[in-house]
């Protein structure tokens, strides 16, 4: 068996539906991006668990099959801490919109961030609500127009990157969903980081926002530097802030530190689903009520 | 609060049983603290009125609750706290014992944390309980400061015993004798025994965000997580608490919340997740007044009908309410096993009364309990049965409503759980036929647990009285102390499973009682209206209180005699 057939074979794993996205969808190359990523990483569909939010994105679940959770909208990532904990032997990855990650479950970004949960979160932002035909989103740009923000937008967008690095996530990093082998890579790398990972995808939404469209970005995203120092937290906050004229692209920071079940001694030994639960001595708990 | 927890503990251990209600103002220092300890040879079933000893550590001790004390009973008072001439009442037969509290602490250099101490020796002579039973207690509740802290606490119990011996020789109280034969009781608040029953029920994940009157079970099982293997987390808000729980649950951890009306509003969108997904999750629903922030620190049953109906769409839940802490630790333990058996949310339903107050239980009644336990986790698959499925469907269409589990991880365990309908395999489905039938299938499991897991409400009392006492949840204990005190002038129907209720099996058995009397801790009558729109019939006597403060019993024995 030759090297390609192996893959298609493999690939077949993850292949779900054929996806519902509108041609040209960013989407598309994460899909694929991801399907390639988890093929490389040898992960198996049924020993590892997907977190999905709601909209575009999280409409993977039925496109991508492997054991998963589509939760509710802005709720990805705290089902996904709730599973991380329960099975840390377990792969957890969050697929989940700008809307889900930034906007409805923004807090949760925050405190996943700070607890270096080991999850995987891959954030497909392309600035608008395309679920919702097309609403602006935490990302987009001040004075962007939209069925909600006719007249323009009146906030400044969030800086995900910036607020992930000061809440504490140990891998921070941006990607294009038309540049797919890259975009494999830092998906592989963000599964590999044990910690707290943050991906955050550009991904144009062709139909209600063509304003940001491949062009958009294509004219904007630079990659980091081969000799660039992902481990600086200085430099990394410095280049979040390259938002509009030029835009980085890769692994903007890394770095090592505990993640949230290496301080529980209670999983040192097995994951908390292995334990024997049937018949805990009640006794040893009593005798302080007496 | 630890003098009243002590006391309680001191009756116990000497073979009585006891029964705390405590008010206390939603501040963190300062406010007026009352702790009543109620004792008695039988079963307490709840606070009462008329004190025989009131031990006053503040002035307003002495101003609010003066004229609560019985003739023939005892004020305990430090004159440098208290206004003599205004506490005294000439024209009442009541002991005035002057302990001067600020003075020895003043005088033995002592910090004010002492003043429990010292007032403990002082109600020990003046009840003339066994100080030996205080002296072990001490040890216990130090033993990890060490022997000088141990030490302290026993001198400054000893210093208030000596100035009680010093100065009062009276015999007027009843004595807390140490009983010659005595069963180990376990005096525990409804917190703490909900927490026990999960840990007997194998509970693996508790998430909460603190909220009074739920807290103390987060507190209890956090001291406890290692011990039990238990992982407890204190998340970002209850949004993330249920979420976690609920990701949690879906890898195969059996998984508690607890909150109060306010984070459960916050809940219930995944409430309805759980629903939906067919998620097991078990919800402590403590309740205290709303609307809002409402009094945090006080007690009500004001949200019967919120939670019945809590979560968008239509799906089957579970809602349990215990009346005691005996009933709280069984239906905790049960409540994990409803959850697997019906993979659908399971809620308790308590209150500050019920979860804040510490209650005396006889230990061997948890005991039997909790030798006979089962862990029942219903249809979850093990790892040898789901290798025996050639093509496994999470949503399988079944018969009783229930598909099996399998846990991710699990190998050929591939499937989704859903929030969007979906169809057996957990796809996303659109489709009206397969629409019908997972809306159906997740019906059906309420018609199984009707036929299966139901139980009518339990009735205490004579059997053919002239009135019958309806209520729910904590409520028990009032109506219980009411019916021993006046001598069993009606019989009492307890509901502590209030939904899915089997209409008809209710409407004949409620028709087989009398003239109703309902008593519930609201405004509506919550319980009332559910069970007249269940079974046609009407509950026009009403005993409802909504004040923040639980039902008295004899606030109950009055309504009776005005009924009767």
């Amino acid at each position: 068996m030759n090297g390609q057939t192996a893959t298609a074979k493999i690939n077949s794993a993850f292949l779900g539906y054929f996806p519902t996205w509108c041609p040209g969808c960013g989407n598309f190359g994460i899909w694929s991006s991801l399907k390639t990523a988890f093929n490389k990483l040898q992960l198996e569909p049924d020993k590892m668990a997907v977190i999905f939010g709601i909209g575009c994105s999280g409409n993977m679940n039925d496109f991508l099959w492997a054991n998963s959770f589509h939760a509710l909208h802005g709720r990805a990532i705290p089902t996904a801490v709730g599973v991380k904990i329960a099975n840390h032997k377990l792969p957890v990855i969050v697929i989940a919109g700008d809307g889900d990650t930034y906007g409805e479950g923004g807090n949760h970004l925050l405190h996943a961030a700070r607890g270096n949960h080991d999850i995987t979160v891959i954030v497909h932002d392309n600035r608008v609500y395309g679920l919702t035909t097309g609403q602006v989103a935490p990302t987009a740009s001040k004075g962007a127009k939209s069925k909600s923000t006719p007249q323009g937008l009146i906030e400044v967008p969030v800086n995900p990157l910036a607020l992930a690095l000061t809440q504490g996530a140990t891998f921070v990093a941006q990607g294009f969903s038309q540049d797919l082998v890259h975009l494999t890579d830092l998906i592989m790398s963000g599964i590999n980081h044990r910690g707290f990972s943050l991906i955050n995808v550009f991904q144009p939404c062709v139909t209600f926002n063509p304003a940001n469209g491949y062009a958009f970005y294509r004219e904007r995203v630079y990659k980091l530097a081969g000799d660039y120092d992902r481990s600086n937290l200085r430099l990394a906050l410095d280049k979040s802030l390259e938002l509009e004229d030029k835009i980085p692209i890769g692994i903007v920071y890394k770095t090592e530190r505990p993640v949230y079940t290496d301080f529980l001694n209670q999983l040192k030994e097995k994951a908390l689903v292995e334990e024997d639960i049937t018949n805990r001595d009640l006794n040893k708990f009593i005798a302080e009520f007496i | 609060m630890t003098t009243g927890l002590f006391l309680g503990k001191i009756a116990t251990r000497s073979g009585y049983h006891a029964f705390e209600y405590s008010e206390y103002p939603s501040l963190i220092r300062g406010g007026h603290n009352v702790i009543e300890v109620r004792i008695s040879d039988e079963e307490v079933h709840s606070q009462g009125q008329g004190v025989d000893l009131l031990l006053c550590l503040n002035k307003e001790t002495a101003d609010l609750h003066g004229h609560e004390v019985r003739e023939g009973g005892v004020i305990v008072f430090d004159n440098e706290k208290t206004d003599e001439s205004k506490l005294m009442k000439p024209d009442r037969n009541i002991h005035y014992v002057h302990i001067p509290f600020s003075r020895i602490l003043r005088e033995n250099s002592l910090p004010m944390v002492m003043l429990n101490n010292i007032a403990l020796g002082v109600l020990m002579h003046l009840i003339g309980a066994d100080m030996e039973i205080l002296n072990t207690l001490i040890a216990e509740t130090f033993a990890r400061k060490g022997e000088e802290i141990i030490t302290k606490n026993r001198e400054a119990a000893t210093l208030g015993m000596n100035e009680a011996k010093k100065n009062f020789k009276i015999d007027i109280l009843h004595k807390l004798e140490k009983k010659s034969v005595i069963s180990p009781k376990l005096y525990i608040t409804g917190n703490e025994v909900i927490g026990l029953g999960a840990i007997r029920a194998g509970c693996q994940f508790y998430c909460a965000y603190p909220m009074t009157p739920s807290s103390a079970i987060l507190h209890y099982l956090a001291s406890k997580a290692e011990k039990a293997g238990i992982v407890v987390k204190h998340a970002e808000d209850e949004i993330s608490v249920i979420n976690m729980a609920l990701g949690a649950s879906w890898a195969g951890a059996r998984s508690m919340v607890a909150t109060s009306g306010g984070g459960f509003a916050l809940m219930v969108e995944a409430v309805s997740l759980s629903g939906m997904t067919e998620t097991p999750i078990v919800i402590v629903m403590g309740q205290r007044p709303g609307p809002a922030t409402g009094m945090p620190t006080w007690t009500e049953q004001g949200d019967l009908h919120f939670v019945i109906r809590s979560g968008h769409g239509e799906f089957p839940k579970i809602v349990l309410a215990p009346g005691d802490v005996g009933e709280a630790y069984k239906l905790t333990v049960e409540a994990f096993n409803l959850a697997d058996r019906y993979q659908t949310p399971v809620l308790i339903m308590a209150d500050k009364y019920l979860q804040e107050g510490h209650q005396s239980v006889e230990k061997f009644e948890i005991q039997s309990r909790f030798d006979r336990d089962r862990i029942d986790r219903g249809k979850l698959l093990s790892q040898e049965e789901l290798l025996k499925i050639t093509s496994y469907k999470r949503y399988l269409i079944t018969d009783d409503g229930i598909s099996s589990r399998a846990l991710p991880g699990m190998k050929q365990s591939l499937h989704q759980a859903n929030s969007y309908e979906h169809g057996e395999d957990g796809h996303t489905t659109e489709d009206a036929g397969e629409r019908v039938k997972q809306v159906d299938k997740r019906n059906r499991k309420e018609a199984t647990y009707l036929s299966n897991d139901f139980r009518l409400p339990e009735v205490f009392g004579a059997k053919e009285p002239p009135l019958t006492v309806v209520s729910w949840g904590s409520m028990k204990g009032p109506i219980l102390q009411a019916m021993k005190e006046s001598g069993g002038s009606f019989n009492y129907v307890h509901f502590s499973r209030l939904w899915p209720l089997d209409f008809g099996k209710l409407k004949e058995f409620l028709g087989r009682f009398g003239k109703f009397l309902l008593i519930e801790n609201n405004s509506t009558g919550q319980l009332g209206q559910l069970l007249t729109m269940a079974t046609g019939i009407e509950f026009p006597q009403k005993l409802l209180k909504y004040s923040g403060r639980p039902v008295y019993p004899h606030e109950i024995m009055v309504k009776i005699k005005e009924l009767l």
